[in-house]
């Protein structure tokens, strides 16, 4: 195995998460903050940092609709974030657009827009399914990085 | 001071509670909700389910070749809030505990409960209907010992007014060989006819 | 020339550069692990900080338009470099001595605040507004914190001076060479005060919890380092892991140098152990259970406590 794999290899056991908010009810960003700050579901166990930077993320968790107002900043956001990274939708808004869709003020679902890797869906999801969408969004990290999970 | 140095003291002694999930087992509450199922052999395309969706993710289509319909449920969209459930009459509809929901955006649309469901013949006319369940027309007509409910489940909405109508003519008041003390039964022929 | 090629040496491997790294990075490891033992959580295994720079190494690397190139790109060099050389700086009793005879007390003070230096002038070399916020409150953390490691200087170089009758004694070889055969400066009750403001100033100039103002994640969203990704934040790590072996050194040699036996593997694990229980004690143990402060509260704590503290240390010596 040569350095660089092993670099690769070693790299996604530090995933570092980064939330953004596309207009979500907040109920998607608490079960976020459940994962992060209880003990019951320690998320640093996988290594995983919730970061204040999307400059540091590689997991990005996108919840809620996109809606009109906030779609702009959420591309730019997204934009910020750099390669390799994998975008996990979280809730079943950002992925159909949930009990928002097809209102007048939404522009998801947000793969219009955005590539989404993984799909967590539930309104909200519970913290292990969130935890399971971080750990499958780490072997599609695996796959981008040009290994097979 | 003291009171946190307590705490971080007995955390220190209880050890972690930290939930093995990714790692080990995890606990699933019986009545979580998780994915929904629909009973092929109870549902009746009525789409109570359909108008009661808070987020519009069951949908209900006739076949093209109009053999039968398709009852879809897009657990992408679905919210969990088990409306659908609580108000579909025939009770198909099962929410089971599986939060196993997580998966890659190619089996986006995948992930679906999807049951297509036949009509049958009538066993008079041979027209195509939805047949009830036995055990729910059976409930039904408890109170009358006279209706077989295998025949009666079989038959289309028409065949079963005829069906009915020639059951029912013998007490009309003015049919032949008829009996005044009959008068209480009178009513019912009127409403049964309409619950076909 | 063989001068030189040893001072290279010392800020390479030993005690800079590798094993400085080494060290800090497991303690890193550790402070993470215990933080989550107190929350009662698992915790990332003690190869985490290893983990992240590997990470980091892999991603790319993303300078803003309007930043200034090249200060964006000098700053986490600078402050890694500046804390490889000061590691060199750091005596471990029985081991090593320090290098030369510039291990001096003032010299390390000059050189212990590099990486917040590097940390404003990235932050500001970003153009982000983030960052500009967060330069403003690194200086002003660094105004609070500086007086009273000053003093907790002065106060140890007064009383080791007093001893040998030179006035003050500022080089760090002499320091620990009289504590050696003296006893330690830890054990000295005029000196406790200094110690106790020399424990609150590690979680200032490490900057945890409750003084990361300068780079909190929620408000400023990391502040300086907001701009920063990949290699270049993973030399901010590495710096920040150097300086903790730095500032975790200097304490045990200012107070505690002692050594047990002759042999310099044990006195090696006596002086990384030391530096540990330095570390959970003022930086673990704090970070667990308190929240940040605002900016002027940190200001107005150091300003107080741990100054007035050193101040005391500074006056019984001065008076003895």
């Amino acid at each position: 195995m040569s350095m660089d794999t092993w670099l690769k290899k070693m790299s996604v056991r530090s995933p570092w998460l980064f939330r953004i908010n596309a207009g979500s009810c907040n109920g998607c960003d608490v079960e976020l903050a459940t994962t992060a700050c209880i003990p019951r579901y320690d998320v640093e166990r996988l290594g995983c940092k919730y970061c204040g930077s999307p400059r540091h993320a590689d997991i990005v968790l996108i919840t809620g609709p996109l809606t009109a107002r906030v779609r702009d900043r959420v591309l730019t956001v997204w934009n910020e974030i750099p390669e390799p990274k994998v975008t996990v939708a979280v809730g079943i808004c950002p992925i159909s657009g949930g009990v928002f869709r097809e209102g007048y003020s939404i522009e998801g679902p947000i793969d219009r827009y955005i590539p989404v890797d993984v799909n967590v869906p539930g309104c909200p999801p519970r913290p292990q399914a969130i935890l399971e969408g971080v750990v499958l969004a780490r072997s599609i990290w695996l796959k981008k990085l040009g290994l097979e999970g | 001071m003291a009171g946190f140095l307590k705490v971080l003291f007995r955390n220190l002694m209880q050890g972690p509670s930290t939930d093995p999930f990714p790692l080990g087992e995890t606990f699933t509450p019986q009545r979580l909700r998780g994915k929904v199922h629909i009973n092929p052999n109870l549902c009746m395309g009525c789409g109570v389910c359909r108008n009661s969706c808070t987020a519009g993710a069951i949908d209900i289509r006739q076949l093209e070749d109009g053999t039968g319909f398709k009852i879809t449920v897009w657990k992408n969209a679905c919210c969990l809030c088990a409306s659908c459930r609580h108000y579909c009459p025939m009770g198909a509809i099962t929410i089971d505990n599986n939060w196993h929901s997580a998966h890659a955006a190619e089996e986006k649309y995948d992930k679906v409960e999807q049951q297509i469901i036949r009509y049958e013949p009538c066993s008079h006319c041979g027209s195509l209907m939805r047949p009830l369940p036995l055990e729910r027309v059976k409930a039904l007509y408890a109170n009358d010992d006279s209706l077989d409910p295998k025949l009666l489940r079989t038959l289309c909405p028409k065949c079963r007014q005829i069906e009915d109508a020639k059951r029912n003519s013998c007490k009309l008041p003015g049919a032949p060989g008829k009996s005044a003390s009959a008068n209480d039964d009178a009513a019912t022929p009127a409403s049964a006819a309409p619950t076909a | 020339m063989s001068d030189i090629l040893l001072a290279v040496v010392h800020m390479c491997i030993f005690p800079g550069g590798v094993f400085a790294l080494a060290v800090g990075m497991l303690f890193k490891g550790i402070d993470r692990r215990v933080e989550a033992r107190l929350q009662r959580r698992v915790g990332p295994p003690l190869v985490q900080p290893w983990l992240d720079v590997a990470k980091l190494l892999t991603k790319e690397t993303l300078i803003p338009r309007t930043a200034c190139k090249s200060a964006f790109l000098l700053a986490p060099v600078v402050g890694f470099t500046g804390m490889a050389v000061c590691a060199a700086f750091i005596p471990v009793p029985g081991v090593f001595q320090g290098l030369f005879n510039m291990g001096d007390l003032l010299v390390l003070f000059y050189l212990l605040p590099i990486p917040a230096i590097a940390m404003m002038l990235g932050g500001s070399a970003s153009s982000s507004p983030f960052g500009a916020v967060g330069f403003s409150r690194e200086m002003l953390m660094m105004l609070a914190y500086e007086t009273p490691l000053l003093m907790v200087l002065l106060a140890v170089a007064m009383l080791v001076g007093k001893s040998v009758g030179t006035g003050a004694e500022f080089s760090l070889l002499n320091v620990v060479g009289w504590q050696l055969e003296n006893g330690s400066i830890g054990f000295n009750p005029v000196m406790i005060p200094a110690f106790v403001a020399y424990l609150m100033f590690l979680p200032g100039t490490l900057g945890v919890a409750p003084f990361d103002i300068p780079e909190a994640e929620t408000e400023i969203i990391e502040g300086p380092l907001l701009e920063y990704g990949g290699p270049l934040l993973a030399l901010f790590q590495i710096g920040t892991a150097l300086k903790s072996f730095v500032v975790l050194g200097l304490g045990v040699a200012l107070f505690f140098p002692g050594t047990i036996g002759d042999f310099w593997l044990f006195n090696l694990v006596w002086f990384c152990l030391k530096c540990l229980l330095l570390m959970l004690l003022a930086v673990t143990f704090v970070k667990s259970a308190t929240a940040r402060f605002r900016i002027e509260q940190a200001f107005r704590f150091y300003v107080t406590v741990p100054t007035v503290l050193a101040l005391i240390s500074l006056v019984l010596v001065w008076a003895m």
